[in-house]
């Protein structure tokens, strides 16, 4: 065996950009310190408890020491008695203190998981929308569900363990000074290896594991997507292919599982080698000292004893190290959204009126590169503006402009004269709601997923806005009415269905202007058109900017603007466009035939 | 096998009959591995079992004031540390070896498992079982298969070492011999508990795992409309959740470690006890006293090892259940097909709604039932779901054929297809008849913003077709995945394209540019599209109207609009209203028709033809101008 070289795949390196930043070192040491800090008496009372577990293990080897002692002496007096009363005495405390060690450290460990993971999330909820909107949601799932996972292992039993570990070192080598100083020098020949021995590992181990692992990941992945596309693996014949993908993914993983090995094989010998040597050396040394009389025989007992009492808690702190190591990895990406500002805004700005204006507006999502140029639009309280246009041209960006979401590059956004990006996101949405073709159904009860919009509604102001988007039909239905489970795990709701609901939660927050992407886009045709004329009868005199990709939604509108290219290329009713002749006319008579 | 001969070139032929037969046979397929283990480990655990003889000889070397005792001891240790030493890493390696063989082969039979089951996976409950045994179960089954050989040596060490003890010192002996099968089972009975506490705990890390992903995911939703409070303590309550069912789970595992203090305890008092009458009476010298300690001592080490076998048993049983279960599930239809045959052509037909596809044209199928149209798309692929009569492709049978056949012939796009992650490059390249290449196929797509929205994601911002596309491509729109999906059955270019609603979440604009796009590539091709948008049917050779699982109405797009109320109401999604006014209008129409019917029926065609160009300049302009 000459060595393994790690393989040239890293799975666990970043494939897309990462858009959300990573905590620097310096954020992570404060957000670790404020833990401690939050968790001190925890701690020390976990090190008090492990210490008294730890004395009392020494009992046994002392005792039994000074037994070996005065029966090789032939003393008359053995006190055998006393002695055997006192190691059962000393079981006792370390059998009661061991089973307190364990259940402070997890009780510890436990603790400051869940003030991470409920930080993390409280951080994660504060975001500015316009951030979310930039990141995706993507990046962020990964961290709370790979991240936190990887964490629990590490605040749940390595850190606790560690904790034990080094104090239990500690104390056996000052158990050791006690019975006789020498014993301890002895011990001390062992170090040199076990610290070359380590650095070369603990250099290595990290990103080996997290590679691993990532790669194990990958496999259980490429798995999952082949049975999650069932139907289109049968329908394009890609069964060999994915068959093929998922063994190259087993062979990236156990390049990584062989790598890992070799360091395991390395630090193995090394950790063994150190525990031999702890006890040769004691004996050996402790033995020379004993045939000169420096010690006595009970001595010498007593520190072999201890001397193999060493192997656990070393072998615990290189257990855990790692894995601490690779939760610091996680620990920076969690923490890293912290260092995101949370969008203030400038409180003191009020709307007066609720004009929404565009003026002159540029916008683009990269430097250089406008999605929007020169876009002036004015809308009257009240009126229904539909927003047409081909993929691409900027119909959407407009739309979340509107909505407060992203400042423009250049011009103004404004709702009665304030600049509504420079509003806080709360303020904002009291005033304008934007409803996109993400339509999330929380897992939960249907009645919490109506309740976010207005937290102090009561039934029948749910009722009636499920009435209003044309759901209280399939959703009286229901066994449980409004108590029914829905989302991932619950009742599956069809997507049409989710629209329905992301539309009623909309309805009961009411605000005065709102902005419809693609609302109704996954509802069979005439039902959309149905619900879209009962939605106007509740929405009437609210003003309504509608994103629309089916005709029939231009048509009932009160303006059409044709988004092309990033301009507004024509403006003006449905008549008078037909009458305009242009690429709206065209279109229309194509698709009413 | 070796790790680096993974994977296996064919993974074999399970055993699924059940759970434990399942990990019989993994553990026969590497039993030259097992053996491996078993040595290793008993060197390993023999070899740590002797340092307490050394302690002892050492003691008693001192004792009697003997140097060269001492000496021969440090050889004896020096030896029996590289026995250690060698053993454990071997050990070691032996035992990852066979966790991770194991593993392999069962994700391996997995993975061609799901690819044989195909469509039959997503329409079975099934489908969240194969992922479950994916992620969890492997490791579970991998643990024990491989857990055997450990345990067994570390067995038969502890037998050695009692039998060893006995001989060495019968009158201590005899007292570890006893002691130690209890220490050995007298965590056992609180296995069970302890472990479905952890389980229990596990279950609610999930449920917390899951709303915390979910409130995430839906983040965008919260902070365009409220309600962060409500979804933070719910999660803030499922955390405590977790937090209390761990906590409740460590008091059991720590009562386990008191027990597993206590009782080597008493063992070693009771040892103590009996050896220092022994010794003070002469019959045993202070070494050996300080021997029995000791190797007590170092017995709890394969000691453990019994609670981990009953553990790794007790995880895995289920495991391997379920493992075995996904396993022997078989296909409901014979892949095989009853008839050997080349991709037959011509018509397609099918006689349960006598809808009729010509071959070489497109034809357009209205259904006002979105679920019956993918019921019936999916018959027209053969091989379906449900029992029926076949659908005819040039007069064969379609579900008669091998089903690789039968696809190849017909390609159905459901409505939900699904986009794999890799590079778009990977993601376009599927079987094909090469006939159609992937610039081309992107192009009558309309995939132009795609590529520059993929190019803006990805880490260099060089050639799109590098460009990664996310798990069921969850970064892009819904128009844009549907997009690309399209992109990918034109390459494919079947003799039969069965496409449903291919373009339910593009826009109007976007959706006139494919249909011209989709129409030109298919050329001479037969091509069934179900949809409703009038831009795609306009654009059809023939439309068909199927109502209630029966065709209804045969035509082209202007006729049926014109003809058939029903086939209106659908397409432009007129409302009741409308089409009631619209009903009056046209028996006004129709009466006024009837009079001027012969001389309108003279004008008809040179009329169409001049609007059919207008039309197609002023879509030649749209392009143009976008």
């Amino acid at each position: 065996m000459i060595g393994v070289a790690p393989p040239a795949y890293d799975p666990a390196a970043p494939t897309t950009a990462t858009t959300l930043p990573v905590g620097a070192t310096a954020t992570v040491r404060a957000y670790v310190a404020e833990l401690f800090r939050r968790h001190r008496r925890a701690f020390l009372l976990l090190i008090a408890v492990n210490t008294v577990a730890v004395v009392s293990s020494m009992a046994g080897p002392y005792l039994l020491g000074g037994l070996v002692e005065r029966v090789s002496d032939g003393a008359r007096e053995l006190h055998l008695g006393l002695t055997v009363g006192l190691f059962v005495l000393a079981l006792a405390v370390q059998a009661v203190f061991v089973r307190e060690v364990r259940l402070r450290g997890a009780m510890l460990g436990e603790r400051m998981l869940a003030d991470l993971r409920e930080d993390f999330l409280v951080r994660s909820v504060g975001l500015p929308p316009g951030v979310l909107e930039r990141a995706g949601t993507g990046d962020l799932l990964s961290r709370i569900t790979t991240d936190i996972d990887r964490l629990a292992n590490a605040m749940r039993e390595a850190v606790p363990q560690l904790a034990i570990g080094v104090v239990w070192v500690v104390l056996l080598l000052g158990g050791l000074v006690v019975t006789a100083p020498p014993l301890a020098a002895a011990v001390l020949l062992a170090v040199p290896v076990l610290v070359v021995g380590c650095r070369w590992y603990f250099k290595r181990a990290p990103s080996g594991y997290r590679s691993e692992s990532a790669g194990y990941a990958a496999v259980a992945a490429a798995l999952a997507e082949t049975v999650d596309a069932g139907r289109t693996v049968e329908a394009h014949r890609l069964g060999a292919r994915r068959i093929a993908l998922s063994e190259r993914r087993i062979k990236e993983w156990t390049a990584w599982e062989r790598y890992t090995l070799w360091l395991r094989s390395v630090l193995f010998p090394v950790i063994n080698a150190t525990h031999v040597v702890v006890l040769g050396s004691v004996l050996m040394v402790g033995g020379v000292l004993v045939l000169h009389d420096w010690i006595d025989v009970g001595q010498l007992t007593t520190g072999a004893l201890i001397a193999q009492l060493l192997v656990d808690p070393v072998n615990l702190i290189l257990r855990w190290y790692d894995e601490v190591q690779v939760a610091q990895v996680s620990l920076a990406r969690l923490v890293g959204v912290r260092d995101i500002e949370p969008d203030a805004g400038d409180g003191s700005l009020a709307p007066d009126g609720r004009t929404v204006r565009a003026d002159a507006v540029r916008f683009g999502y990269r430097e250089g590169v406008d999605v929007l140029r020169e876009v002036s639009l004015k809308v009257a309280p009240g009126t229904r503006v539909a927003l047409v246009g081909p993929s691409g041209a900027g119909k959407s960006t407009l739309g979340r402009l509107l909505a407060g979401i992203y400042a423009p590059g250049a011009g103004r956004i404004t709702l009665g004269d304030a600049e509504l990006s420079r509003m806080p996101a709360e303020r904002v949405r009291s005033h304008v709601a934007l409803v996109n073709q993400e339509h999330h159904v929380f897992v939960g009860s249907l009645r919490d997923n109506i309740l976010l919009a207005r937290a102090d509604a009561v039934d029948a102001e749910l009722w009636a806005a499920l009435g209003a988007v044309d759901a209280d039909g399939w959703a009286r239905a229901l066994d449980d009415g409004l108590d029914t489970e829905v989302g991932s795990g619950g009742l599956a709701l069809t997507p049409a269905q989710a629209q329905q609901i992301a539309l009623a939660r909309l309805v009961l927050a009411d605000p005065h202007t709102l902005v419809l992407d693609e609302a109704t886009s996954l509802l069979d045709p005439r039902a959309a058109r149905h619900l879209e004329r009962s939605l106007a009868r509740v929405l009437d005199g609210r003003t309504v900017v509608a994103i629309a990709h089916r005709l029939h939604t231009a048509h009932d509108a009160d303006v059409i603007a044709v988004v092309e290219n990033g301009r507004i290329s024509e403006l003006g009713s449905h008549d008078q466009l037909v009458e305009a002749d242009g690429a709206y006319a065209a279109l229309w008579r194509s698709w009413h035939g | 096998m070796q790790i680096q001969d993974l994977p296996y070139p064919d993974p074999g032929v399970p055993d699924a009959r059940s759970g434990p037969r399942f990990l019989w046979w993994l553990g026969r397929n590497q039993l030259g591995g097992q053996l491996k283990a078993l040595a290793w480990g008993l060197l390993h655990f023999v070899s740590v079992s002797a340092l307490p003889f050394c302690v002892g000889l050492a003691v008693q070397a001192v004792v009697d004031h003997s140097g060269t005792r001492l000496a021969q001891t440090g050889a004896l240790m020096a030896l029996c540390g590289v026995a250690i030493a060698v053993g454990d890493t071997f050990l070691h390696r032996t035992a990852v070896t066979n966790w991770i063989t194991a593993a392999a082969r069962v994700q391996q039979l997995l993975a061609r498992q799901s690819a044989e089951l195909g469509s039959a996976l997503t329409r079975r409950v099934a489908a969240g079982e194969v992922v479950a045994v994916s992620t969890g179960d492997v490791e579970k089954i991998g643990w024990f298969v491989e857990a055997v050989s450990r345990f067994t040596a570390a067995a038969l060490t502890v037998v050695v070492v009692c039998v060893g003890l006995v001989v060495y010192q019968p009158a201590l002996g005899v007292i570890v011999a006893v002691g130690l099968p209890v220490l050995a089972l007298a965590v056992l009975p609180l296995l069970p508990r302890a472990t479905r506490r952890a389980d229990f705990q596990r279950e609610k890390a999930g449920r917390a795992t899951e709303l915390a992903s979910d409130t995430v995911a839906g983040l965008r939703v919260l902070r365009g409309i409220g309600g962060e409070e409500l979804f933070l303590d719910r999660y803030r309550r499922a955390s405590q959740e977790v937090r209390r069912a761990a906590v409740r789970s460590a008091r059991m595992w720590s009562l386990i470690s008191a027990i597993q203090v206590l009782l080597p305890g008493l063992l070693l008092i009771a040892i103590v006890w009996q050896g220092v009458h022994l010794a003070r009476q002469g019959r045993i010298t202070v070494g050996e006293l300080v021997t029995v300690y000791s190797a007590v001592m170092v017995l709890t080490y394969p000691l453990r090892h019994f609670e981990e076998i009953a553990m790794a048993y007790s995880f895995s049983r289920p495991s391997a259940k379920r493992a075995a279960r996904v396993l022997s599930l078989r296909r409901t239809t014979d892949a095989g097909g009853s008839r050997e045959a080349d991709a037959p052509s011509g018509d397609l037909y099918d006689p349960a709604t006598g809808l009729l596809a010509p071959n070489g044209r497109l034809t357009a199928v209205v259904c006002g039932d979105p679920d019956a149209a993918g019921r019936l798309a999916e018959r027209l692929g053969g091989h379906p779901s449900e029992a029926g009569p076949s659908v005819l492709l040039g007069g064969l049978p379609l579900d008669e054929l091998p089903l690789d056949t039968a696809r190849t012939a017909v390609l159905v796009q459901d409505k939900d297809p699904v986009l794999l992650s890799g590079s778009l490059r990977e993601l376009l390249d599927v079987p094909a008849s090469g006939g159609v290449g992937a610039e081309e196929a992107l192009a009558a797509a309309q995939c132009g913003d795609v590529l520059d929205a993929l190019a803006q994601g990805s880490l260099d911002e060089g050639d799109p077709m590098d460009a990664r596309i996310t798990e069921r491509g969850r970064s892009l729109s819904g128009g844009q995945r549907q997009r690309l999906a399209l992109a990918r059955s034109l390459i494919t270019d079947p003799e039969v394209l069965v496409l449903d609603e291919p373009t339910s979440a593009v826009d109007s604009h976007t959706e006139a540019r494919i249909a011209e796009g989709v129409r030109t590539l298919r050329t001479g091709r037969t091509t069934v599209v179900f949809t409703s948008s009038p831009l795609l049917l306009d654009r059809a050779d023939r439309v068909v109207m199927v109502h209630e699982d029966e065709v209804v109405a045969v035509g082209t797009h202007r006729e049926l609009v014109h003809t058939d109320p029903l086939y209106r109401a659908v397409v432009t999604r007129e409302t009741d209203d409308e089409a009631a006014l619209r009903t009056r209008l046209d028996d006004h129409e129709a009466a006024l028709r009837k009079t001027r019917k012969d001389d309108r029926a003279a004008l008809r065609n040179g009329l169409d033809g001049d609007e059919a160009a207008n039309r197609l300049g002023t879509f030649e302009e749209i392009e143009e101008s976008a």
